[in-house]
């Protein structure tokens, strides 16, 4: 009976032992065969990483090569506060470097975090004095920057990166593309320290480097725009400002600058306002500045001379409206030379009555007013000149000497370029050449089109140099060269259609040396404590920038 | 006893049954055939062991060069971030040098020099030049 049930009990364990074979068996065969694949995937996934490899954001330079922008890694303090001994210590011989207070530190340290940020991207002197300590617990991680080695210089060309590496804005906004490379892939194999095995897999895909740019902007004339623009804000308590500085032979920007601006560094810190570039994105009623245009369109379709003469009464009645002179000044007897020096309202309405709506409009249009310049930055505007379907019969008096249409200064330096330079519109243009791998692409600069007779130019550049020697912009002369230029004075619309009272925009355009023009300078200030008189420091920002500029150029002086 | 001497010994008690008449001629040519014999089982023995060990040395020698590739890719590992480390470094100096450089710091530092404007830059006329040569 014993021995009977001993058999059993043994082919009963014998079963147990031949099922559980069986099912190890099975569940062998499975790993072996079907799940191989997820097996050796886990395996893998412990030795093998996949990195993303970061392409470096290309160097903004300026026309000399000088720095403008550039991106390097830092260094970002990290701690491990479970292998830190004594936090408190630690967070008491941090403070002072990191120029913290302890308990916020230590609060961090005790936040019950098994890994955070204590500081990113610290300054490497900074990053030194941390890693000198030694302190367990902590450690560096490397991240990259963007770093603007001239501060706020150029800010508003330039424009910024995001946190997330992308570009805001300026060059950095408009050739975001092109900067930002592409990123590679490395997949390899590790040992237990992390390290790469040698002969382990390393398989993947060069990053591609961004490209760099050579801008056109030149940082000392930059240097000379941004410190003007800024004494005149300052001075007249402006409510903005702004500067364009363009080489009338091809175009080129040779600065840009808007007031209020901002600091690329502390960019969280900006206001809206700040971020906006005033020379390309805001708009305004240039005033004066654009009876040059009306002047230079009415000699070149030939319906005037500089010696063609009217009665100046002080006004001048268009579409059953008065148009006034600057405080109602009565002139007499005035050439049409003369109106562009004394700035006469009346004297433009008279000039753009004998060149009809239609081709004021049209000569407008060629200038490029109302359509984008082209210029290679981000957030550019247009401005605004109305169709000639929706023209009412005063808009021609009024638009004869500036109002009742909006532009951007960098329309207006591009306008003045082609007075200066015979008579041809470039597009402005910021960027002189990229480099990449393959070489050097420079940037041909852009003739657009003919808009008025070399004649017609070299009529109205005297008839500029002539405002600056004795006419309304004298104070924008120079010792030793000759100037060209004219001012602007003008009304601010308000939201419900009518001007603001006792608010100005003033503005000067000129160029220099006039005869043989090298440099166009747009200044705008909005709102300056002179009102009326606005013109006056903006005629003072204009000589501080051309005196610096020619200096700087060497450009040889063409007065005694 | 040798391996030689192990697989000759079944041959010599062999010869030690047979009848004597004959064991003379046999004795000589088993003597000859023992020494071929020997002789082919060293040759097999040295061959063997000659690949063994060429084997073994083979072994080393990938070893070896393994062991040599793995340092020198940690090697490079580690030169490469050296590399990376001094150009950074050198980015860092360029920017440096940048903000030394630029106009605006120079203008602020010659200003707390108390250092003043030029009123005039004399430019010499290239023409002027090129008529005095």
């Amino acid at each position: 009976m014993t021995a009977t049930i001993s058999h059993a009990r043994l082919r009963v364990l014998f079963a147990f032992f031949a099922v559980a074979s069986l099912v190890l068996s099975a569940r062998l065969a499975y790993w072996q065969t079907i799940g191989r694949g997820e097996l050796l995937g886990q395996a893998t996934d412990q030795v093998r990483s996949d990195l993303v490899l970061a392409a470096h954001r290309g160097v903004i330079r300026d026309r000399g090569g000088a720095i403008l922008a550039t991106t390097v890694e830092l260094r970002s303090l990290y701690a491990i506060p479970g292998r830190i001994v004594d936090r408190g210590a630690t967070a008491a011989a941090l403070a002072p470097i990191l120029g913290e207070r302890p308990d916020v530190l230590r609060a961090a340290l005790e936040s019950g975090g098994e890994w955070l940020y204590l500081r990113r991207r610290l300054p490497e002197d900074t990053a030194n004095r941390i890693a000198a300590l030694r302190i367990e617990g902590l450690g560096f991680e490397k991240e990259p920057k963007r770093l603007y080695p001239s501060g706020a210089i150029g800010a508003q060309v330039l424009g910024f990166v995001n946190d997330d590496g992308l570009g805001q804005y300026g060059v950095e906004g408009r050739y975001d593309d092109v900067l930002r490379g592409v990123p590679g892939r490395l997949v390899v194999e590790r040992d237990p320290a992390s390290r790469q095995l040698a002969l382990g897999l390393r398989t993947g895909l060069n990053a591609k480097d961004g490209q760099d740019l050579v801008l056109t902007l030149d940082l000392a004339i930059q240097t000379a725009v941004e410190r003007e623009l800024a004494a005149a804000v300052q001075s007249e308590k402006a409510t903005s400002g702004s500067v364009v500085v363009l080489d009338p032979r091809d175009g080129a920007v040779r600065a840009l600058a808007s007031s209020p601006s901002y600091d690329p560094a502390r960019v969280a810190a900006a206001t809206n306002e700040a971020l906006r570039d005033r020379a390309i994105s805001w708009t305004y009623e240039p005033g004066s500045t654009m009876k040059a245009i009306t002047i230079a369109a009415a000699l070149d379709k030939g319906v005037v001379t500089p010696k063609t003469s009217y009665n100046d009464v002080g006004y001048a009645v268009i579409g059953g409206r008065v148009l006034s002179n600057a405080y109602g000044k009565v002139y007499g007897p005035t050439t049409v030379a003369q109106v562009l020096e004394r700035s006469q309202n009346a004297g433009a309405v008279f000039v753009a009555s004998q060149l009809g709506a239609p081709d004021l409009r049209s000569y407008l249009e060629a200038f490029g007013f109302g359509a984008p310049t082209g210029v290679d930055l981000a957030a550019e505007t247009t401005g605004r000149v109305r169709p000639l379907a929706e023209w009412y019969p005063v808009d021609l008096g009024t638009i004869s000497f500036g109002q009742g249409l909006s532009i951007t200064p960098l329309q207006l330096a591009a306008a003045y370029a082609a007075i200066a330079n015979g008579g041809t519109l470039f597009r402005p243009y910021v960027v002189a050449s990229r480099r990449d791998a393959d070489g050097e692409h420079r940037t041909a600069p852009a003739p657009l089109r003919r808009v008025i007779s070399s004649q017609t130019a070299a009529t109205l550049r005297t008839m500029l140099t002539a405002t600056v020697d004795h006419g309304i912009a004298n104070a924008a002369a120079l010792k030793a060269y000759s100037v060209a230029g004219k001012t602007g004075t003008a009304q601010i619309p308000s939201n419900d259609g009518r001007y603001v009272d006792d608010a100005y925009i003033s503005s000067f355009a000129g160029f220099v040396p006039a005869e043989d023009p090298q440099l166009v300078v747009v200044v705008v200030l909005e709102r300056p404590e002179s009102k009326l008189l606005g013109t006056l420091p903006a005629m003072t920002a204009f000589k501080g920038i051309a005196t610096d500029a020619l200096r700087y150029a060497r450009v040889q002086p063409d007065r005694p | 006893m040798t391996f030689a001497q192990a697989v000759r010994a079944p041959h010599v008690r062999r010869v030690q049954h047979r009848p004597l008449r004959q064991a003379v001629h046999r004795r000589a040519a088993d003597r000859r055939t023992v020494a071929r014999s020997a002789s082919w089982e060293v040759r097999s023995f040295l061959l063997v062991s000659g690949v063994i060990v060429a084997g073994f040395l083979l072994v080393l020698l990938y070893l070896a060069q393994a062991t040599a590739v793995s340092a020198a890719g940690y090697e490079a590992q580690r030169l490469s971030a050296q590399r990376d480390e001094i150009r950074r470094q050198n980015a860092l100096l360029e920017i440096e040098s940048a903000r030394l450089d630029s106009p605006a710091r120079i203008e602020a530092a010659a200003q707390r020099l108390g250092l003043v404007r030029a009123a005039t830059i004399r430019v010499v006329p290239a023409l002027e030049i090129a008529a005095k040569r």
